[in-house]
């Protein structure tokens, strides 16, 4: 490990991948006094899947419940119809899901992506401007897309921390935080992800109109995916206009599933609003949860290339003027029409070429 | 946080420590029923129940806190099973309720009404303070400004147009005292215009089943049940009216197995629990019967012995049951040949049978005739007078057994005395009245004799011009004393009757549709009474118990107790001394005990003299020693007695008879209970013997039939020398040897007939045949408004006719034929949730959730044949020009070509609400279309019964 | 040790709804939340059942398993308890109960739910028994007083049973050894002939 980052990094992806299942022995850190059978199938473990429901380990019960078709609906006088099912017992395989598959996968995916960054940034460092800086910087971004994008990405972060708080509190952060103390941060991120779900949406939506038609593939994008953007050659820059490849393909990404993030949200948001189905519920929030951990990978990669994996590449999203060098090896093709549109530029910082090989790592830590 | 106690360790600071620091004043009703916590620790059930309650499964232990929790007991208010609601009570607010485990009718169980009554405690939907329309608004009113403008506006109409313009319509809700004292009122009042929902309930029951073996009440009880090897119910849905009955009958199947048989219209929630539903055509109970008594009569299976001892003019119904042979009465009820030959076996193989019929049976323009039918079946069959037989006939309200009782009807005083000059001379006596000042009340002898209005008319009343009324005037003034208008039919009409009185009073806990169902603006007033968990008294369940309630808490708001707002108004008349002249007044209220002691002095004739205050109290308290099935005392301080002193409760409460449980039981001796039929009808006819033969109650030193008992009687048996000479006094004064036990108000008579084991009513046969009805034998008569044309003049109704003061149409309505515009038969019953018109049960909100639309029940075939999908929205036409907007209920609960719609609802009419109507915050929470408003016209020839159980409607997608 | 089970015998419920509005009152249960709830199934035709139902206090409860903040807890009667402190309403137990036990006030953002309300066994919950806090927050704790809960007590026709698994069933069990001679002889008991495979 030659860099903090790395350790980092690494650290994180082992808490993630086997955090869930560290603990599973400590869940029940506070039992109340009288809380005696305080029964938690570890997930997993035989049982959730297969087991009825549990009354029915009383014969009488089973006398009863016995005939009832599973899903069976009955008339009830209350409004509220869906009140007339009387057994569903899917819910012990959306349990399973939620508990296992959810959490064991959505971990496995975060972890594995870090450790591929990880890796990554290892063996490939920091991407660097080949050709140096120029000082001459030209503007990526305006600054209501800069607004777009964070709006966006920031209500992402929040709802991917809330969201995997709540995935993976009990068994990971109740230990720590004690049942009290858990139960607020659960209630305050729980508030959080539900409104700050309206502002990831409203920043999808702003970004997807004003992206959109950069987004769409376009003659350079072949070559691109055939030199696979030029990480696998040195000083190898394929052409790209606005966005090349890899970002369209972040960003259909981000569009599609904050897509069914959001209306598997919106669905949770507003139980039985939209659907009636209890099994349209469960799904949501499997769904929703599934999506959400791969998505949070994703983003990982995203903020990784965009920050740590890239060398000036955050210039673009935070001042919104990046130098001329840099775009020119990422973004040729809309270099060329920038300046053929004599649009403004500024000064900035500069730099000289440097080889790419003898800088590796050092650099950076100097930074 | 987490910290939770171990279940019975009860310890820490108390809510009650809490409570008394705030008691001071500063704590409303509203927080202390929140804060309420607590219970007192209810005593562990040793017995398992007989029907296999769960209690106490592990009794944990330490639970009472010291607290001042007082235990109150009173009688639910929802249905005539009187269930005991035993009260918690903290410094005057009802804070908790807990199953009365002790009582032996509902063993703790309750149905949905009785299980939310402490609701009434909130009250938050109730009517608050007297209040009047002026100007089309409500305005709030004091009690003495009430009191004294509906005053003056009633003595304006008594002065221009006679007492008997204004209309005092009582309740079933009264308790038994206010129900007295609201008759004693109208007559003071100087008319017999009062009735009360018993009208359009069981009048046609009241009438039948009197007229055929004396009585007209259930002759056994929900306990008795328990002996029945078979039940057959007819037109009635326990399950839904009476839960808790179903608690009994359930029991009777499962442990004596009897035979659970359900003939209805309707696949109802009883019927789903029966072994044998047979579905009939609504209105042809007669045919149904005769069927079955065509099948035992055809195989001999009736009991012969018993009808020679004791059935009079059974040849007259062989005659006419042999015309319904199989095939008839299939083309008559729907019902297949087969089945009914099956019902016949079991009723005839399984004995003792009990006969069970509620409404189903006896709103109908023929209704008397059908529960004479049903009599006549038990008969047939041996099965009256026997423990697990006889006519269980389940009342609907708490008290409109005794409401009946007690009169506030329009052909009678209290204990059916009739309206005759003797009976009016008899309660004078009682009340310590002139006869000569009563007369003077009226507007004339002919008038203080003649029946009254009945509640199903009292419309016809209003808008019949007065030269077709048999009254000098039509009514100008109407009192709702505790009536749902909207349980009633003809709503459109009665709008307008509404809109034409001159004064409109209604005095309820609960504003009820009458104050928003007409348009008017002025000259309606709203005075709040209190509800029977306000007051106390007795109340006398279906099975002719009585149950004394405590007063659980003051009545709330402003609302008074129905006899201080009688007293209120006797005073304003002018004749507060005559209402209570042996009644001591507190304040404004008089003592409910003295009012049960001068009804005690003058209820011979049905046994209301025995049950004291001192004793109905007793057997409250000693529930517990009561079998649940005989409801006999075993041991204790009542040992022998009956529960709640069943009627008739013979001689004076010195006596201390039993009561009766089972009517007309000859094995056991009088003075515990039994007696033969009552000779009420004479003692031959025709030449024939109406009295018993070889049949008396054992220990009879009359063995065989005899007469009812009069002075004369008693020289003539030589019993009269075991008079006292008080009794003998008593006597004396009224009338020497002409007294009678009716009428003797010392009770003598009754005691020395019973001491030698004799009834004091006679011992005659039931008679089968009554000659002073329009059809003496019963007769199927086809539904005024009938699909079947084919059938109308084979069975034709009746002719139109004037009785009970009031025009009458029969045949000049069934004469055109509606059934091309209107295809569907219309039919109505109950919903667990609400009672009579729901004014009461639609603003108690935990039961209001449970049913929040009105609706109807439509067969898919009828559905889909008028494009009507479930759920969605239906009109519903009448042929009197009433329509509702409902929802549609698809369901094969009602067969094909019938539709049924609960009666609870109102407040909605013809599709538009009139919840903006109400004065505000007293709308009860749910509202919905009345079926009245599409029901018909159509009334019992004998009772004027209103016909809701059989007409025909149109159904249209809205 | 005991443990606390509901049961409601099919043969004799008629829903007459006396265990919904007794829970309503005695706990004061607000309009919307129905901590009971009856079923009828096959409504208005022959076979026609109903069953009341409420949380079963299952000894292996999926809610107690999903809760993410671990509010949902057995007692030593083996009733099912919740913290209401702790919920935050996200509605997973809800989608776990296979009885459709849980309720929620719809009084969160958006009309999402706040904190779960279900049937306690008329135990109250984890507040000091018998406090004013207990009472608000979840009702009546009959159970500290040595009572049954009052939807039981007060079944109409004593179809719902609630108590000690072991007399509950042996209850159970005598009525349908009782029943069993003569069913399925009429009508439209055919149910006996499943129950009698107890």
């Amino acid at each position: 490990m030659r860099h903090p980052i790395v350790f980092l990094l690494a650290a994180l992806a082992a808490v993630v991948a086997f955090g869930p299942w560290a603990p599973a022995a400590a869940q029940d850190v506070r039992p109340p006094a009288n809380a005696t059978q305080h029964v938690q199938p570890t997930p997993g473990g035989p049982g959730i899947e297969a087991a009825p429901p549990a009354t029915m380990r009383y014969p009488s019960i089973t006398g009863q419940w016995g005939e009832i078709v599973d899903g069976e609906r009955g008339y009830v006088s209350i409004p509220d119809k869906k009140a007339g099912r009387l057994i569903q017992t899917q819910g012990m395989d959306w349990l399973s899901w939620r508990s296992e598959e959810v959490r064991r996968y959505g971990a496995y995916a975060v972890a594995a992506m870090l450790i591929a960054l990880t890796g990554f940034f290892a063996v490939k460092g920091r991407v660097k401007v080949d050709s140096g800086l120029s000082g001459r910087l030209i503007q990526r971004f305006k600054t209501h897309e800069i607004i777009g994008h964070w709006l966006t990405a920031g209500s992402f972060l929040l709802l991917a921390l809330t969201g995997t708080w709540l995935l993976f509190g009990r068994p990971l952060l109740m230990p720590v935080l004690g049942a009290d103390g858990y139960a607020l941060t659960a209630e305050i991120s729980k508030y959080m992800h539900n409104f700050g779900g309206f502002v990831f949406m409203a920043g999808l939506l702003y970004i997807f109109l004003v992206w959109v038609r950069h987004n769409l593939w376009d003659r350079y994008d072949f070559n691109w995916i055939i030199k696979a953007g030029g990480f696998l050659a040195k000083n190898s820059h394929p052409p790209a206009d606005k966005f090349n490849f890899g970002q369209k393909t972040v960003f259909w990404m981000v569009v599609l599933l904050g897509l069914a993030l959001s209306v598997t949200g919106l669905n949770l948001l507003m139980p039985f609003w939209f659907v009636d189905e209890i099994e349209l519920m469960q799904w949501s929030q499997i769904v929703h949860a599934g999506l959400g951990m791969g998505m949070f990978a994703l983003m990982l990669a995203h903020i990784y290339i965009g920050s740590v994996g890239m060398e000036h590449a955050f210039k673009a999203m935070s001042t919104g003027w990046v130098d001329i060098n840099w775009a020119r090896e990422h973004h040729s093709v809309w270099v060329d029409k920038y300046v053929a549109g004599n649009n403004p530029e500024r000064r900035g910082e500069s730099r000289p070429p440097t080889d790419g090989e003898q800088a590796h790592g050092h650099r950076s830590a100097a930074e | 946080m987490l910290v939770k106690k171990r279940s019975g360790s009860a310890n820490g600071p108390h809510i009650l420590s809490t409570l008394s620091a705030a008691v001071g004043g500063a704590i409303d009703r509203r927080t202390f029923l929140r804060r309420s916590g607590i219970a007192a620790g209810g005593a562990a059930l040793a017995a398992a129940l007989p029907v296999g309650a769960v209690r106490q499964a592990q009794a944990a232990g330490p639970a009472a806190p010291a607290g001042k929790i007082e235990m109150r007991k009173t009688v639910c208010t929802h249905c005539s099973v009187g269930c005991t609601v035993e009260a918690e009570v903290v410094n005057g607010v009802w804070v908790g309720q807990e199953p009365g485990y002790d009582s032996p009718f509902n063993l703790g169980a309750h149905c949905a009404k009785g299980a939310s009554v402490r609701e009434h405690a909130h009250g938050e939907r109730r009517l608050k303070h007297p209040m009047k329309l002026e100007g089309g608004k409500w305005k709030k009113i004091s009690w003495d400004e009430a009191v004294n403008e509906v005053g003056d506006r009633l003595l304006k109409i008594r002065e221009a147009n006679g007492p008997d313009s204004v209309f005092w319509l009582g309740s079933a809700k009264h308790n038994n005292e206010q129900a007295y004292l609201i008759r004693k009122f109208a007559a003071l009042w100087g008319t017999n215009n009062i009735d009360h929902q018993a009208r359009i309930c069981h009048s046609t029951t009241v009438a039948g089943v009197a007229n055929t073996w004396g009585y007209g009440a259930m002759t056994n009880s929900y306990n008795d049940i328990h002996n029945s090897k078979l039940i057959f119910l007819i037109g009635g849905n326990p399950a839904e009216a009476h839960p808790v009955a179903m608690q009994h009958m359930l029991h009777a199947k499962e442990k004596t197995k009897a035979k659970f048989i359900v003939a209805d219209p309707r696949f109802t929630r009883t019927a789903a629990r029966a072994d044998e539903y047979m579905r009939f055509r609504p209105g042809t109970d007669v045919a149904l019967i005769w069927g079955i008594l065509w099948h035992v009569l055809d195989n001999g299976w009736e009991d012969k012995e018993y009808i020679r001892r004791r059935v009079y003019g059974f040849e007259d119904i062989r005659a006419e049951v042999a015309k319904w042979t199989p095939e008839e009465v299939e083309r008559v009820t729907g019902v297949p040949g087969a089945q009914v030959k099956r019902v016949a076996q079991l009723m005839a193989s399984n004995k003792p049978g009990t006969l069970i019929w509620c409404m189903g049976g006896t709103q109908h323009s023929n209704g008397n005739n059908n529960t004479r039918a049903y009599c006549i079946l038990q008969l047939a069959l041996g099965n009256m007078g026997v423990s697990g037989g006889g006519t269980n006939i389940f009342r609907g309200h708490d008290n409109v057994q005794g409401a009946t009782d007690f009169g506030v009807v329009a052909d009678s005083l209290p204990g059916y005395y009739g309206l005759a000059e003797g009976s009016w001379k008899h309660w004078a006596r009682v009340w310590g009245l002139d006869y000569d000042y009563l007369l003077s009340r009226f507007h004339s002898k002919e008038m203080m004799e003649a029946t009254g209005i009945p509640v199903s008319r009292w419309i016809d009343g209003v808008l019949e011009p007065a030269e077709n009324l048999e009254q000098p005037e039509s009514l100008k003034g109407m009192v709702f004393w505790g009536h749902a208008p909207n349980s009633q039919t003809r709503l459109p009409e009665m709008k307008q009757a509404m809109e034409k009185l001159d004064t409109l009073v209604i005095i309820d806990p609960y504003p009820t549709v009458a104050s928003v169902l007409s348009d008017r603006t002025d000259g309606v007033y709203l005075l709040p009474a209190a509800t029977q968990f306000e007051t106390y008294g007795s109340a006398t369940a279906s099975n002719r118990s009585l149950q004394w309630r405590e007063k659980v808490i003051e009545p709330l708001f402003e609302s008074l107790p129905d006899h201080v707002i009688m007293y209120k108004f006797a005073k304003k008349f002018g004749f507060a001394d005559e209402l209570v002249k042996n009644i001591q007044v507190n304040g404004e209220e008089p003592v409910i005990e003295d009012i049960t002691r001068e009804f005690n002095k003058g209820m011979w004739t049905i046994g209301y003299t025995g049950q004291s205050p001192e004793r109905l109290k007793e057997h409250m308290k000693y529930q517990h020693t009561f079998d649940k099935t005989t409801l006999r005392a075993v041991g204790g301080p009542l040992d022998g007695e009956y529960y709640g002193l069943p009627w008739p409760c013979w001689g004076t409460p010195e006596m201390r008879h039993t009561g009766s449980a089972n009517l007309y039981d000859t094995s056991i001796p009088v003075a515990q209970g039994g007696m033969g039929f009552r000779a009420r009808f004479g003692v031959e006819r025709n030449g024939t013997n109406l009295l018993a033969e070889d049949s008396w109650p054992v220990g009879s030193e009359i063995e065989d039939g005899y007469p009812e008992f009069t002075m004369a009687m008693l020289k003539k048996l030589g019993w009269d020398k075991d008079l006292t000479d008080d009794e003998r006094k008593a006597i004396e004064a009224v009338g020497g040897d002409s007294a009678n036990w009716k009428t003797d108000l010392s009770g003598g008579i009754q005691r020395v007939a019973i001491a030698h084991g004799c009834a004091p009513y006679g011992n005659a046969k039931a008679r089968t045949v009554v000659w002073t009805f329009p059809d003496p034998v019963p007769l199927h008569r086809e539904p005024l408004y009938t699909p079947r044309r084919d059938l109308v003049a084979d069975y034709p109704t009746y002719e139109d006719k004037t009785f009970w003061r009031v025009p009458t149409m029969y045949a000049s309505i069934q004469k055109n034929d509606f059934s091309k515009d209107f295809p569907l038969i219309l039919t109505s019953g109950r919903l667990v949730e609400y009672e009579g018109g729901g004014d009461e049960t639609r603003s108690n909100p935990w039961l209001a959730e449970l049913q929040q639309d009105m609706f109807a029940e439509v067969n898919p075939y009828d559905a889909n044949n008028a494009g009507i999908r479930n759920g969605a929205d239906l009109w519903l036409h009448g042929p009197n020009g009433g329509k509702v907007l409902v929802k549609a209920l698809v369901t094969e609960r009602v067969g094909r070509g019938v539709v049924f719609m609960p009666f609870h609802f109102g407040g909605v009419f013809q599709g538009k609400s009139l919840r903006d109507k109400y004065p505000q915050g007293a709308d009860p929470i749910v509202l919905g279309e009345s079926s009245n408003t599409a029901q018909t016209y159509g009334y019992d020839s004998v009772t004027q019964m209103q016909e809701t159980k059989a007409t025909l409607c149109r159904i249209e997608a809205a | 040790m005991g443990k606390m089970v509901f049961l409601c015998d099919g043969d004799r419920c008629i829903e007459c709804n006396a265990c919904v509005t007794a829970c309503k009152n005695e706990n004061e249960v607000p309009w919307g939340i129905n901590r009971r709830r009856v079923v009828t199934l096959d409504d208005g035709t022959p076979g026609e059942k109903s069953l009341s139902v409420a949380c079963m206090h299952c000894s292996d409860a999926p809610c107690v398993n999903v809760c993410p903040t671990n509010v949902i807890y057995h007692t030593n009667d083996g009733v099912v308890l919740h913290n209401k402190d702790g919920c935050i309403g996200c509605g997973y137990c809800f989608y776990a109960c296979p009885f459709g036990a849980p309720q929620y006030p719809q009084e969160g953002n958006f009309g999402s739910r706040g904190k779960m309300d279900k049937c306690t066994f008329c135990n109250g919950g984890p507040e000091e028994t018998f406090s004013q806090a207990e009472y608000t927050k979840y009702g009546r704790n009959r159970l500290a007083e040595g009572k049954l809960p009052l939807c039981a007590e007060m079944c109409s026709t004593k179809a719902l049973l609630a108590g000690d698994a072991n007399e509950v069933s042996d209850i159970y069990r005598q009525r349908v050894v009782e029943r069993g001679f003569d069913s399925g002889a009429y009508g439209f008991s055919q149910s006996f002939g499943q129950q009698q495979k107890l």
